[in-house]
């Protein structure tokens, strides 16, 4: 035991030591250090306004301006994509936003859509005297001018036209005459900005009324009428000028979009900086929104959590802050005690990132628990090949990760869809995954289900010279056994399966034993860092003999049946063990001396459970009677009582109340969750046995229905269409389906059967303010 | 070649690979605490597979039987 703690801490174990620390800061330099401190992006800070609404806060008015500024710049985004103009974005200028020119373009882009509005009602215009005239809609003999009959034209569009028409015999009651024909090409619509097709429309009736009503119809669908006169030449006329206003409308139009192109290219390669200054501003803001005032209202105090090695660095920039603000006043840093737990800060790199990211979907560490991410960075590739072993298809893996990873440096600067992001985040769990799925394809000896001949010779061979018995006898074994993995005569065998199937539950059994050990022992190292020894002796000794004395007894008979090659029924000697445990094992006994064991192991396991559920509650009760002895009575509420109470959050001292019977209960539960999670856990593990189990399956179905059918044909059609089906398969079903299910079921062997041995997860991630961060977010 | 032997030969690599990334990615003594776990975790796991199904086959109870259109 002296040989651990001689050690020094080990990476990735415990998360960071932390340090609750208190900033003063004068007003001028308020702003600078914070801009500073969110560039290092190593202090979280803590909102000591938070019962105060957003409106309460101090520095609301630049916020609301930070808002209104990036409202701006998304209105130029906007305008820039509309308009379609191409901007290279500019990352080494750094101008500071010039208002006034963003005023000028946005008053360029208003007055342009008002000139697009005017032409397309010029265009409507033109297309329905055009239209009117060739179609000679308007031709009508004179009677009809002596009737009264008048008419009304305009232009509406195409989708609207049926309605409008039934609308218009309805409100008429069937007295009006409708005529329309299609306007022939697009014209852009002023308000949605897109090209519609629209109908030329002409309606006849007579009367005042009928005139007001159809008005007013007309108007409620957005049709724009236009007069058009009867006689021929003054439609002429009229056409003509009409064309004239038109050029000229179309050639002040092409001007003020060059213009306004222009002036958006220039603003546009700016506009992604400015973005995010305007983003880094607000942050700032809400950031001192966060501290309060002191009494002389002169300085902002604030406070936070920062890692401890992180201290000079802050200091360094806070110093920074102070020369650049030209303050005569440095700023105070200093510690502070706290008695409420820190954030859990993990400093990983790209390798790590991914395991600790796994490890926190489940739960965030407590504050210095042990990480169960160091392990699971093999163990978790491990199980994941015992239940996916093939080496062809961990090949395939392996070329994937090495795909994401040589290209790391393009894709991480690019936005990736989801699937593919996560992929990209996982690229070196793949990895791992992948070269832990060819070692075990290696000793599983499966090739896309195929055994090969890798590590020398088969240990088995036919009885007789003519094989004669093969099919009925079978083989015998004549050598040392295969000296790499599973021997490559069973493969296609009638008792591989028996063969197999036994193999493996008894390997995940051993693995799954293990891999519980490890956890509980994970705690005995937790219970000693925090100095627990109740822990110890009352829950990580009583935990390790009741899991041994019944599932390492189970690993240990494994491990002799398979050296002795003794016949005896495992199942039988476990069950009847705790049945009849002083009878005669008979054709069972493995060993010498194993009655005697058993009801050792059994008494052991007996005893630990009450040890595990009694002693701790009640010592627990008498600490803690020693500690508070005489402060029994409650608190008086006098004002004395303020003096100690200051503003600070951290520093609330509780007086808790020992209920020994929630105590004991939860003790209780624990108890019960580990004798229970013994059996239900190590069964759980079979489940490593089953993937692998359906994998191989799977594997040799594609391969002998699809394959080797296929090529048994002449034909060479049918032989590549048989490949592609098979590759099709494999790639889809095997490598796609039977990776996610493997991971997952690893992943919950690991969160469940490994982590409840020892793991809490009951702490709060480390979200330090930094503009990093804001941009990752932003994305 | 023998269990011993082979077990043997898994502890070498397991030595040699901690010696190399030693060398190779000498990072301080914490760092250097946390690839070194790696790698006995590593070797522990692959060790372990091979020598369950080693064991496994050493004295079997059944033994191949061929299916017929061998």
């Amino acid at each position: 035991m002296k040989f651990f703690n001689d050690l020094p801490p080990m990476d990735h174990f415990r998360s960071e030591n932390m340090s609750l620390v208190q900033l003063i800061m004068p007003v001028e330099s308020a702003q600078h250090a914070v801009s500073y401190l969110g560039e290092l992006g190593l202090l979280q800070f803590k909102d000591l306004n938070g019962d105060k609404s957003p409106f309460q806060r101090t520095f609301v008015n630049q916020v609301k301006r930070c808002s209104e500024m990036s409202r701006k710049l998304r209105f130029f985004a906007d305008q820039i994509s509309k308009a379609g103009v191409t901007t290279y974005p500019n990352p080494d200028s750094e101008e500071v936003i010039d208002l006034e020119q963003l005023e000028a373009g946005r008053f360029l882009g208003s007055a342009q859509n008002h000139l697009v509005m005017a032409e397309t009602e010029l265009v409507e215009n033109t297309y329905s005297i055009k239209n009117e005239d060739r179609l000679s809609l308007l031709e009508q003999p004179e009677p009809s001018k002596k009737a009264g009959l008048r008419f009304i034209s305009g232009i509406i569009c195409k989708s609207k036209e049926l309605i409008f028409e039934r609308m218009l015999f309805r409100a008429t009651r069937g007295n009006m005459f409708f005529n329309q024909a299609p306007a022939g090409e697009q014209v852009m619509d002023p308000v949605s900005g897109e090209m519609v097709h629209k109908t030329v429309f002409v309606v006849f009736f007579s009367g005042d009324q009928a005139r007001s009503k159809i008005l007013k119809i007309c108007q409620a669908f957005g049709a724009n009428c236009y007069p058009v006169p009867e006689e021929n030449n003054k439609q002429k006329q009229l056409t003509h000028e009409v064309s004239l206003r038109l050029s000229e409308l179309e050639a002040t139009l092409d001007a003020g979009t060059c213009h306004r192109n222009k002036a958006l290219a220039s603003i546009g390669s700016q506009l992604w900086n400015w973005t995010i200054m305007v983003k880094k501003e607000k942050s700032v803001y809400d950031t001192l929104n966060m501290l309060n005032f002191d009494v002389t209202k002169k300085c902002l105090v604030g406070e936070g959590w920062c890692p401890t090695f992180a201290k000079p660095q802050i200091k360094e920039a806070l110093h920074q802050a102070t020369i650049h603000s030209n303050s005569q006043v440095g700023i105070i840093f200093h510690d502070m005690d706290s008695s409420e737990s820190p954030p859990t800060y993990f400093r990983t790199n790209r390798f790590t990132n991914a395991f600790q990211e796994i490890v926190d979907a489940y739960g965030v560490a407590r504050f210095q628990e042990a990480n169960p991410a160091v392990y699971s960075v093999i163990t978790f590739p491990f199980l994941f090949a015992v239940m996916f072993g093939d080496w062809g298809h961990g090949l395939c893996l392996l070329f994937g990760s090495l795909v994401l990873i040589l290209r790391e440096k393009k894709l991480g600067s690019q936005k990736l869809g989801s699937f593919m992001e996560i992929a990209f985040g996982g690229r070196y769990v793949l990895l791992l995954m992948a070269f832990f799925s060819i070692y075990c394809g290696l000793i599983y000896n499966e090739f896309f289900s195929i055994p090969f001949y890798i590590f020398g010779e088969s240990a088995y061979k036919c009885r007789s010279t003519d094989c004669s018995d093969a099919q009925t006898a079978g083989l015998i074994k004549f050598r040392d056994p295969y000296p790499f993995g599973v021997d490559p005569k069973w493969r296609g065998s009638r008792s591989e399966l028996p063969f197999l199937n036994s193999l493996k539950m008894k390997m995940s059994i051993l693995l799954g034993v293990c891999q519980m050990n490890l956890g509980i022992i994970l705690s005995y190292f937790d219970a000693k860092f925090h100095g627990n020894p109740l822990d110890i002796q009352y829950q990580f000794i009583p935990q390790i003999i009741f899991l041994n004395s019944l599932f390492g007894y189970l690993a240990l008979l494994i491990v002799i049946k398979w050296c002795t090659g003794s016949q005896a029924d495992l199942y039988h000697v476990m069950i009847y063990m705790f049945l009849d445990p002083f009878g005669n094992l008979g054709e069972n006994q493995l060993f010498w001396g194993q009655k005697e064991l058993q009801m050792l192991l059994l008494i052991l396991a007996v005893v630990a459970v009450p040890w595990m559920l009694f002693p701790k509650p009640f010592i627990l009760k008498k600490q803690h009677t020693e500690r508070f002895q005489g402060r029994t009575y409650g608190f008086l509420g006098t004002s004395e009582m303020d003096l100690d109470h200051e503003p600070d959050s951290a520093r609330h001292q509780h007086q808790e109340d020992f209920n020994f019977s929630e105590v004991f209960v939860h003790q209780m539960i624990h108890s019960i969750e580990f004798v229970l999670g013994a059996v239900s856990n190590t069964a759980s593990y079979l489940r490593l046995w089953a993937l692998s189990l359906a994998h191989s399956e799977l594997s040799t179905v594609f391969y002998e229905k699809l394959l080797l059918l296929a090529w048994g044909y002449d034909s060479i059609i049918i032989r590549i269409a048989g490949l592609a089906v098979f590759a099709f398969a494999t790639a889809f079903i095997l490598l796609m389906m039977e990776t996610l299910s493997a991971f997952l079921h690893a992943l919950r062997l690991h969160w469940v059967e490994f982590m409840n041995k020892f793991y809490h997860g009951d702490g709060y991630k480390f979200k330090p303010f930094s503009f990093k961060a804001l941009a990752d977010e932003e994305d | 070649m023998g269990f011993m032997a082979t077990s043997i030969i898994f502890f070498a690599a397991g030595l040699i690979a901690s010696l190399l990334v030693r060398l190779c990615f000498n990072r301080g003594a914490s760092t250097n605490l946390f690839h070194l776990t790696l790698i006995i975790t590593a070797t522990v796991c692959c060790w372990m597979m091979w020598a369950i199904v080693y064991l496994a086959q050493l004295k079997p109870l059944i033994v191949p039987i061929l299916s017929e259109a061998e």
